[in-house]
């Protein structure tokens, strides 16, 4: 994995994350992040942000952090 | 009695090569007259011309034509009506109830030759050495009426000797042939709505002038071939016919350029195509076509054509030309090679927009089974892919909801972000129809676009926003339908969801999406706002239509439910003359976006994570198809230049010179093991490529198109393959080397299985097709002969849902650096990267791409049109001549991207849509300056492009070759 490449993939969570605020509270948005992410994202592309947010995780807006979190919880299910 | 009712579904026995001398009439109210004693009904308002016609009998006639509206000015059309008096054109005379007409007798025979015999009087008798010869009209109506002897002679006054124009290069003017019947000129304005053309002079000295008596090539002529086609003589003529005589046979096809999709007949002499003209049975054109369409077919025997599979080791070797089967291996053994070192996943696929439907499914089947992985895209990543996420969020189905015919019904358009005079000419064309007959306009969008100059429209309303501010524009627009009353609570109440809708109610209703709040973000006056939104709230029938402008932004998806939310607000869905109506750029964009070629989507917009799904693929398909959704076209650039995506095959997409970012995206090829381009032509990607795979183009293949309004129409073979094999073959022959049978004899049998898994397609096949012509998914057990209107009575969703739509701004802002926006779009002679008409005499509309920048901007920079401007963004630099223009607001600069040397998409950002990573085209902040040198990407172009291209000859093949071993 390069910088360029994680740093593209921060950026668009956080572009999700921002275009989502509007559904009610930070729990209900991230979870409309982490489906849209699920959907639409390769296993790797998931693979790596939430690495990233298990490491560092500092460059993630909080809704975005939140969602990398459901995430992670629904692909060890 | 004959009974003949409604224009196109009730008069099915229309035959689409006959002219019936006058448009249909739209009653219902049906009329019973005889016409040389055979009775028959027709509807009110139907010209005795046309029901004579639709009886069988053919009156004599010039000026008439039945694309255009009665003129009555030749009078051979003249006959006799019981109880009336004189001898009246039939093609101005209404029928009525118990009229009966002769068309034939001895006064009028006499009457019709006297006619013939002066028109013949001023045309020379040239015949035999005539272009026209074969193919003639007024040849056939002398035949017709027995002209035997011209008693005036020649020697009087006459226009024999009028001074041919040959600017156009696609047709010539011999105004020496002209019968001034007026057909050019009434073409030119009822079918095409340019009115360039006008008849000039009076009595003898009438003439056909285009302009203001300018050559045809310096005037408002945008060579639809209208006139061509019109024309009953060979005073309007294609050189093409000239040079190569009349064609011998023809075949229906669909054309290859834009989303319209246009039906033409494909005239050959042999396995030479003569000409194309335009197909009156075609749903989507009705007979009408564009300089693209119509004329730039050349390309396809070009001599830059690639004639035969290559392979080299290396982007700097020198192509070997070598055997299909040699070329086959060579590319199944790098894939293969690749996954067993870098794994399953570090292989993908691009599918094409400009294919067939069939190949389009054929590739993401490749790389969905015979790779093992979902990573497949397609170019419609880079345009209407917010398109599909929108639609499908809010309406339930990834398309538009109507048919073109549509808009006639429509009493406001309201176009966003869209420029169809330019990209989509035709359906430009009936749009302007609609317009001069009296429908409103609006226009949301940054330039003053030329739909607004309708001649003989109404007035419209544009509302020239600030790049990036779609959302902020959509919001305020559906703010003033609510709070203004302008709702269709029945509709709202019975057909969507109302929980999303008073959340989005609450949302839209709030102060902050107010015209007047949003005015200091869209930069357009709040009173403007307010009228076009009662403009398009208070219609019976508002029709949207929108284009890249919409879906190229960081907000593209947000805009497309946004505009979903507006029409159902307003009750504009589920009817004709409504709706919500992507235009789309390519010939296939939604063919390939139907056929499964998203990373998340098998065909059917089908989720790959739906276990269902993938059962029902697997079955058939015989493998096991992964879970998870694979890499988009931007992801698998990231992950090539990571070093984790090795090799790729791509089919028919230039990516080099059509995506963003240039220079990323060279490094991400260049970072490649492998790449297999399969192309007619070598592009900018083919110059990063190991396997060169020569492709077919349109007129060399079978298959299926689908176009902008979900219309599935035919492909047909008309010459073989320059290369031998159909791009469907060369797909199959990869699976078969990569070890995925597949043995398909014909693009039907792989129609028959995307019908047997696509829910939407389960009734296609090529028998229906070739049986109605045409079908618009979904055709289905519900839906027998397809569906031209969506959502009539609910969505597939069950609910339609509103959306809220919050106005996030783009994070590609001006400042002190980069002061201007720029936006890219597209002019009317060249067609997206320009492969196929920069090769076609198009070119002497547009041979350059140019940067049109306002007065105001310019003044301020000392910058004077035709200057070369240094235009910098924060990725990039390119150097493109100045266009002063005030088309675009002060602040605003506008470009192209038809030529590779351009480097449009140089200083285009990765900046891309939220949802689906649509690229953010619309928007660049960019610095202009006055320079003197192309820029150091142009410079470098330049000679990589040379090089490439000189590896490619033979000759220097084989210098290069011997360069190499002395080196040894």
């Amino acid at each position: 994995m390069s910088d360029q490449q994680l740093q593209n993939l921060i950026k668009m969570i956080n572009q999700i994350s921002m275009n989502n605020l509007h559904h009610g509270e930070e729990h209900q948005a991230a979870e409309v992040v982490a489906t849209h992410i699920k959907k639409f994202w390769a296993r790797s592309m998931k693979q790596q942000i939430i690495n990233y947010a298990e490491s560092d995780g500092l460059e993630l807006s909080p809704v975005s952090r939140l969602a990398v979190k459901r995430l992670a919880e629904t692909q060890e299910a | 009695m004959l009974h003949f009712y409604d224009p196109r579904k009730a008069e099915p026995s229309l035959n689409p090569d006959m002219d019936y001398g006058t448009p249909p009439s739209a009653s219902e109210t049906l009329v019973s007259l005889f016409i040389d004693g055979t009775g028959i009904s027709v509807p009110e308002g139907t010209s005795v011309l046309r029901a004579a016609a639709l009886a069988g009998i053919n009156i004599p006639k010039l000026c008439a034509s039945d694309n255009l509206e009665a003129f009555g000015s030749c009078r051979l059309c003249a006959v006799e009506i019981e109880g009336r008096r004189g001898y009246p054109a039939s093609c101005t005379t209404p029928v009525t109830e118990g009229m009966a007409v002769t068309t034939q007798n001895g006064k009028l025979a006499k009457l019709r030759r006297n006619i013939m015999e002066l028109y013949i009087s001023d045309h020379p008798l040239d015949c035999l050495t005539c272009p026209a010869n074969g193919n003639c009209e007024l040849q056939d109506v002398a035949g017709a009426v027995g002209l035997r002897e011209v008693r005036y002679g020649f020697e009087g006054e006459n226009h024999l000797d009028a001074e041919v124009d040959d600017s156009n290069p696609y047709f010539s003017f011999d105004p020496g042939k002209c019968i001034v019947c007026s057909r050019c000129v009434r073409a030119c304005g009822e079918v095409q709505g340019t009115f360039a053309l006008t008849i000039d002079g009076r009595g003898f000295g009438s003439r056909v002038s285009a302009g203001q008596n300018d050559p045809f090539m310096d005037s408002e002529c945008v060579s639809c071939g209208a006139c061509v086609q019109a024309c009953p003589t060979s005073t309007l003529m294609e050189k093409s016919v000239i040079e190569a005589g009349q064609p011998e046979h023809s075949v229906v096809t669909t054309c290859a350029y834009c989303g319209v999709g246009c039906s033409f007949k494909a005239e050959m002499k042999g396995d030479q195509l003569v000409r194309m003209v335009p197909y009156k049975g075609g749903e989507a054109n009705h007979g009408h076509s564009c300089v693209k369409g119509r004329f730039a077919f050349g390309y396809a025997t070009h001599k830059d054509r690639i004639r035969e599979p290559m392979i080299r080791a290396s982007i700097n070797a020198p192509w070997e030309a070598v055997s299909w089967e040699e070329a086959i291996a060579f590319a199944a053994k790098k894939l293969k090679d690749t996954q067993a070192r870098y794994g399953r996943e570090s292989i993908g696929g691009i599918t094409s927009s400009r294919c067939t439907n069939e190949e389009t499914y054929l590739v993401q089947k490749l790389i969905r089974a015979a790779f093992g992985n979902n990573n497949t895209d397609t170019c419609a990543r880079v345009c209407h892919s917010p398109t599909g996420f929108g639609l499908k969020t809010t309406l339930g189905e990834s398309a538009g909801t109507q048919t073109f015919d549509s808009v006639m019904k429509a009493d406001t358009i309201l176009v966003i972000g869209a420029n169809p005079t330019d990209a989509h000419p035709v359906f430009a064309s009936q749009m302007r129809r609609r317009l001069r007959q009296g429908a409103k306009l609006i226009v949301i969008d940054p330039r003053r676009i030329d739909l607004l100059k309708t001649p003989h429209g109404s007035e419209g309303i544009h509302l020239p926003l600030r790049p990036g501010t779609n959302v902020a524009m959509v919001n305020s627009l559906a703010h003033v339908i609510v709070t203004e009353g302008l709702e269709d609570k029945a509709f709202i109440e019975s057909r969507c969801e109302p929980k999303q809708y008073s959340e989005w109610r609450e949302f839209i209703a709030g102060q902050r999406n107010s015209p007047e709040a949003m005015e200091v973000v869209t930069g357009v006056p709040a009173g403007l706002v307010r009228q076009a939104a009662r403009a398009y709230g208070e219609a019976g029938n508002g029709a949207i239509y929108y284009g890249l402008g919409v879906t190229e932004h960081s907000q593209g998806s947000t805009m497309v439910m946004g505009i979903a939310n507006l029409a159902m607000a307003t009750g504009n869905i589920g009817r004709e003359g409504v709706g919500v109506n992507p235009l789309r750029g390519q010939n296939n964009v939604q063919g390939s976006c139907d056929m499964g070629s998203f990373p998340h989507e098998l065909p059917g917009y089908q989720h790959v994570g739906d276990p269902a799904v993938r059962a029902r693929f697997q079955e058939v398909w015989g493998v096991v198809i992964d879970e998870e959704p694979g890499l988009r076209i931007p992801n698998m650039f990231d992950a090539a230049i990571a070093g984790s995506f090795k090799a790729m095959y791509l089919q028919g997409e230039d990516i080099a010179q059509s995506d963003p970012n240039t220079q990323h995206v060279e490094a991400a090829l260049s970072a490649l093991d492998c790449l297999i381009v399969q192309d007619i032509f070598l592009n900018e990607t083919t110059k990063y490529a190991h396997v060169l795979l020569p492709g077919s183009t349109f007129l060399e293949k079978n298959g299926t198109f689908t176009n902008a309004e979900r219309r599935i129409n035919r492909v047909r073979k008309v010459m073989a393959p320059v290369a031998g094999l159909e791009d469907w073959e060369v797909t199959m022959a990869l699976s078969n080397a990569l070890g995925y049978p597949m043995d398909y004899k014909h693009p039907s049998e792989i129609m028959d299985e995307i019908a047997r898994l696509t829910p939407t397609f389960t009734g296609v096949s090529y028998e229906k097709l070739d049986e109605l012509g045409s079908i618009q998914w979904p055709c289905n057990e519900e839906h027998p002969d397809g569906t031209p209107t969506m959502h009539t009575l609910d969505f597939p969703i069950s609910k339609g849902r509103f959306a809220v739509t919050g106005y996030v701004a783009s994070e590609e802002k001006t400042n002190r650096r980069f002061p201007l926006l720029l936006t890219t779009g597209r002019i009317l002679s060249q067609y997206n990267v320009g492969a196929q008409t920069r090769r076609t005499e198009n070119s002497r509309w547009h041979h350059e791409d140019v940067l049109e920048i306002h007065p105001s901007d310019a003044e301020l920079r000392g910058i004077r049109e035709g200057d070369w401007l240094g235009v910098s963004s924060r990725v990039g630099q390119t150097v493109l001549r100045a266009r002063i223009s005030d088309r675009m607001l002060p602040g605003v600069v506008y470009t192209t991207f038809h030529h590779p040397g351009s480097g449009a998409n140089v200083i285009t950002t990765d900046s891309s849509d939220w949802a689906t990573n649509c690229p953010e085209y619309k928007v660049t902040a960019v610095q202009v300056e006055k320079v003197s040198q192309p820029s150091v990407w142009q410079r470098h172009f330049e000679q990589f492009s040379k090089r490439q291209h000189k590896l490619l000859d033979p000759a220097a093949r084989q210098a290069e070759a011997t360069d190499v071993s002395a080196l040894k």
